[in-house]
């Protein structure tokens, strides 16, 4: 970009001041600051001892007021310390008029060469000169985002975080895709619990809760549901919901089954995990919320039966779906798990023999509202089983192909629970767990002993095979303990499948753009300190979407998801103004811009490319995009890259090696790091902070060799959502330098994180001696 | 699913299969001539190393020299493409030229080798062999044109019972690459169905080793007998007629052995065996002297073929090897 001649001449008028800090020796033992001033070209050039004291404060602003200066240069220690405070020690100035250069960790600390520490001082000083003459006064980002949710999914993790929503008063739509909410909770029959050595009904501690939020009146439950599209716009939401026709009219439907008598078409009840049947037109089960019926597209043969006997008149056959827009401030993904597709472990002849089971169709067997109203009962012959067997891992810590490699983290609880309702209440049938470890953290552990005294029987090992002969089942499997091979007999055999991410929690996490973890569950912003946070502000996850997890733990998630939209809409949120900032009189809407962002920022609104700065990071893919040059970062563009460079490379002597390195937030950290460690870098590295490798250009790296740069290094943390185009655009790079005659072996790439500053100290050292090679000849 | 050429195929010679079961070779040819599959079999090819290889007497380097040697003869006449008809063959050839790419040291020191044995023109290069899309069994070139085979099907099989042993070198070592199945193997079910046959499907043991072990069957007599015994008697549970094989070594575990554990046991399983290969050339209506090669067997197959009303009358009973292939 060429800066017009105009601009040239007021920045050169600029009233600069540089502000230099000892920092009790810190500096001052290893830079000449005789030198440092009087090399330094300013308006005014102040040296301290502690500039970050209160004294400073009264000195920089003295100076300001007295000197009438336009811009601030402190040169102390690293920005990431102390630029807060200097920012506002330079009140009456706007605090993005500040420019730091960094004398402490990546100069004195890591040179102890006074001579050369001196020169790298000198020129990181030229740099933040440079670059603040092209500062902008910004104002910091203040948003604040609509009072409403949507919860997608109607499990115990979507109820539980749409009524801790709607109680702190936000208005919660809560999109269910089945004809009824309570997801997987309403089936399990029976509960464990941390503390108690009792099982717990479930359907009694989950009614209370859809009743509340039946009733509650700022959630509106809409089942039948899915989300079809999602868009965000400056903090908020636009959601596409189609819902499938139910064809009863709810407000008329009286729940009487008169319907469902008179239906001749009968098939398998996923609600009984297809082992009973139902008709076409259904209730799920007797407590389903909503309290209707509802018909089931794919089976019902429109003959009209149903119609003739609703003396409601409740039943339209012509019902049509609709796809609803809605606008909300935030997102919480509860979409849930599946369990793992017992196609892929054919040695358990699960499907070739009614008595091998999952632990889910044993939870209905013995649910009160089953198949065999909670008798334990063998489908088979309707027996009660004389010995049950049940295989752990099934699918779940698994490194063959199809398997899950992760711990399904709640079938050891599981299987104990169904073995302690099984002795309870049939304590002649012998009951063993074949198990990998069990895992039973913390309280768990209570609860484990207690099935062991109520004499149910544990052998570690898994199983390789479930054989049949005769209507008797053997299990075989070696006893790890004993080393020696086992086959169980067996009459009913149990699987604990493991879980998976549903195909509903990777279908809206790809309408939401929310990155997804390797297993394909919704990755968290950061699994550590960020829980229920997605890459997507405003995106929040929980409950089994996020990762196998019991009850207890998906409720906790949902409270906490709630909480964060709630700090988002009460807080609102602040942000620093380093974002991308479009000239509209060259934009030609091409979109490019749109399609490479992953972080979805950039929109369309009423004809004019907008960005929404609560999403931009500021990171520039989209300007490489922009060929109308219509695109500029805020705080980071070309003139401040350009005049850093500038800086950076100024009275450069004849002999002497100069390495940029472009570093990102993580990077610059990094290099921090290596200078509180003190460990030695090559004189010849100075750094600038940039947010992202996507921001340097073509042009920025010529530009530093035309200006005597020996050699580029960037760095960059490769877990961000665009790195997958940092690797293109070095290889881009590399391909600019040789167009231009200069070896690409001058550029180099580093992957940073900030533990492994010492690797990053060791490229330095390693590049720069490339460097040199590069110029012996 | 990968792509599964039917041209330049170097169809890989197998020692066991020369030695024990020669109609296996010349009913993969059989049926190789009546697709249309274009393939060569070149006489200076040499052995995979497999036996000697798992019985410890050919280490890693030796084995993946002569691999690398088998594939320029590959290369050098234009049959890129290997398809074995043993299941060792099949497991070493992949590993080989899995060491070959990507282990630098290894693949200097094979061209070594081959240069200290004036063989420089035969040296490997990078990604010479794709270990995925150039090397096959040939039960999965047979699978890929399942449909022709179907269409000339001669003699009805379908009276027969019949269950699969898919070998544990084809499914259990490079599995990403196997076909049809790897924890429940159809592969074999899938060609039987083309020919016409229903197989019975999943079995009790039905992906267990048929218990060779290689040098386990001599060191280990009983534990491998015994893993034999139980999957034959599982078989037997099942009123099974007849056992498809498609690795050599399996096959003479089975057919070799049966007698020999009947008699230990004091039982009879009377099981017949054949490879996939002999099955669909029978089907096919190829000679069971001349082209099964079914006097090779210990468990004699003629009662099977009484069984299908099949005219042995006709097939005079040469006492000849198995016809050489074409090429």
């Amino acid at each position: 970009m060429n800066p017009d001649s105009s601009k040239d001449i007021s920045n050169k008028d600029l009233k600069i001041g540089v502000f230099l800090c000892r920092c009790g020796g810190n500096i001052s033992d290893t830079v000449d600051m005789e030198k440092l001033r009087s090399s330094v070209d300013a308006e005014v050039v102040e040296e301290f001892e502690n500039l970050c004291s209160i004294n400073g404060r009264k000195i920089i602003r003295d100076s300001i007021i007295q000197k009438n200066l336009d811009r601030v240069v402190v040169a102390a220690c690293s920005p990431i310390t102390h630029e807060k405070t200097f920012q506002k020690y330079i009140n009456p100035l706007n605090p993005y008029l500040l420019e730091m250069a960094n004398l402490r960790e990546q100069c004195s600390w890591v040179n102890p060469d006074v001579e050369t520490a001196t020169e790298k001082a000198i020129s990181l000083v030229n740099a933040s000169i440079e670059k603040v003459k092209y500062a902008q006064p910004l104002d910091p980002i203040l948003r604040k985002t609509t009072k409403s949710a949507a919860v997608i999914g109607g499990g115990i993790s979507g109820i539980s975080a749409s009524l801790s929503l709607a109680r702190q008063g936000i208005k919660t739509c809560l999109i269910e895709e089945q004809p009824t909410i309570g997801g997987a909770m309403v089936k399990v029959g029976k509960l464990f619990s941390p503390e108690k050595l009792a099982e717990e009904c479930a359907m009694c501690l989950l009614n209370p809760l859809v009743n509340e939020a039946v009733e509650h009146k700022n959630i509106k439950i809409m089942t039948n549901t899915t989300l079809k599209a999602a868009e965000r716009r400056s903090g908020n939401f636009h959601l596409l919901i189609e819902s499938k026709p139910r064809k009863v009219i709810e407000e008329k439907c009286i729940s009487c089954g008169k319907c469902a008598e008179v239906c001749p078409v009968e098939v398998k009840d996923s609600w009984n995990e297809d082992m009973t049947f139902r008709k076409a037109i259904y209730k799920p089960f007797a407590q389903a919320v909503p309290d209707v019926y509802t018909i089931d597209l794919e089976n019902c043969k429109n003959c009209g039966k149903c119609q003739e006997v609703c003396r409601m008149n409740a039943i339209d056959l012509d019902m049509e779906g609709e796809v609803i827009p809605m606008t909300v401030g935030s997102v919480v993904i509860a979409t849930g798990h599946k369990t793992f597709d017992m196609d892929k472990r054919p040695e358990y002849s699960y499907g070739r023999h009614d008595d091998i089971v999952t632990q889910m169709e044993l939870a209905r067997i013995m649910g009160v509202n089953g198949p065999t109203k909670g008798k334990l009962l063998k489908p088979s012959n309707n027996k009660i089983p004389e010995r049950v067997v049940m295989v752990q891992c099934v699918g779940s810590r698994d490194e063959k192909p199809g398997g899950r490699k992760y711990c399904s983290k709640v079938c050891c609880m599981v299987a104990i629970k169904h073995a302690n309702v099984i002795k309870q209440h049939y304590p002649d049938t012998d009951v063993i767990i074949c198990y990998t470890d069990m895992r039973t953290p913390g309280m768990y552990e209570k609860y484990f002993k207690y099935a062991q005294s109520n004499g149910v029987r544990l052998i570690r090992g898994r199983p390789g095979e479930v054989a049949e002969k005769d209507g008797i089942f053997t299990v075989r499997l070696e006893d790890t303990l004993s080393k020696e091979p086992l086959e169980i007999e067996a009459d009913l055999v149990v699987l604990s499948t493991a879980m998976e991410p549903s195909d509903g929690t990777i279908n809206v996490s790809g309408l939401l753009d929310v990155g997804l973890t390797e297993e394909l569950f919704v990755k968290e912003k950061h699994s550590k300190i960020k829980p229920v946070a997605t890459e997507v502000d405003g995106v929040y996850v929980c409950g089994t979407a996020q990762g196998p997890k019991d009850i207890t733990d998906s409720i906790v998630q949902a409270n906490a998801a709630a909480a964060k939209i709630s700090e988002l809409i009460n807080g609102g949120v602040e942000l620093e103004p380093f974002v991308a900032s479009i000239d509209q009189s060259k934009c030609t809407l091409c979109k490019k811009c749109i399609d490479i962002c992953k972080y979805k920022a950039a929109y369309i609104q009423d004809g004019i490319l907008t960005v929404d700065p609560i999403s931009c990071t500021g990171c520039g893919a989209c300007i490489w995009e922009c060929e109308n040059n219509a695109i500029e970062i805020m705080g980071q563009t070309d003139e401040q890259i350009i005049a850093t460079i500038d800086g950076m490379l100024k009275d450069k002597k004849p002999d002497e090696k100069r390495i940029i390195a472009f570093l990102d937030s993580v990077g610059y950290v990094s290099a921090d790091n290596i200078g509180i460690n003190k460990i030695t870098v090559p004189s010849s590295v100075r750094i600038i902070k940039i947010p992202s490798m996507n921001r340097i250009m073509p042009k920025h790296i010529l530009h530093a060799f035309k200006m005597g740069a020996d050699g580029i290094i960037m760095g960059e943390y490769p877990y961000n959502p665009m790195y997958s185009h940092t690797k293109e655009k070095i290889a881009g790079l590399k391909g600019e330098l040789v167009k231009n005659n200069i070896n690409p072996d001058r550029l180099a790439f580093y992957k940073v994180y900030i533990p492994y500053f010492r690797g990053l100290a060791n490229k330095f050292k390693e590049f720069d001696g490339e460097i040199k090679c590069l110029d012996t000849p | 699913m990968k792509f599964i050429p039917d041209k330049d195929i170097l169809l890989f010679k197998s020692c066991l299969v020369n030695v024990e079961y020669p109609g296996v070779e010349s009913s993969t040819s059989y049926i190789f001539d009546r697709i249309d599959v274009e393939y060569y079999v070149d006489e200076r090819q040499s052995c995979c190393t497999g036996l000697g290889h798992y019985y410890d007497l050919f280490d890693q380097i030796s084995t993946t020299a002569l691999a690398a040697r088998n594939f320029h003869l590959a290369a050098e006449t234009g049959h890129k493409n290997i398809a074995v008809m043993c299941a060792t063959c099949y497991a070493i050839l992949k590993k080989s030229a899995k060491i070959l790419n990507q282990n630098e040291e290894a693949r200097n020191k094979v061209n070594q080798i081959l240069d200290d044995s004036n063989l420089e023109k035969r040296e490997y290069t990078l990604d010479d062999m794709d270990p995925t899309l150039n090397i096959f069994h040939v039960a999965e070139i047979f699978y890929n044109k399942r449909d022709e085979i179907s269409s000339l099907v001669k003699v009805d099989l379908s009276s027969l019972r019949v269950a699969t042993h898919h070998a544990c070198h084809y499914c259990k070592v490079h599995y990403n690459d196997t076909i049809e199945g790897v924890r429940d193997p159809n592969l074999i079910d899938k060609l039987a169905e083309a020919v016409g046959v229903e197989t019975i499907g999943w079995y009790d043991h039905k992906t267990v080793t048929c218990g060779a072990g290689f040098r386990q069957r001599f060191t280990n007599k009983e534990a491998s007998l015994a893993v034999t015994a139980e999957k034959l008697q599982a078989l037997k549970d099942n009123k099974v007629d007849l056992l498809l094989h498609m690795c050599p070594n399996c096959q003479m575990q089975f057919d070799r052995y049966q007698p020999y554990i009947e008699e230990k046991l004091d039982t009879e399983f009377n099981i017949f065996h054949l490879n996939i290969s002999q099955f669909i050339a029978l089907a096919l209506g190829a000679d069971p002297y001349k082209i099964l090669g079914i006097q090779t067997h210990t468990v004699p197959i003629e009662p099977l073929l009484k069984r299908l009303n099949y005219s042995l009358e006709t097939n005079e009973k040469i006492d000849v090897e198995a016809k050489k292939s074409p090429n």
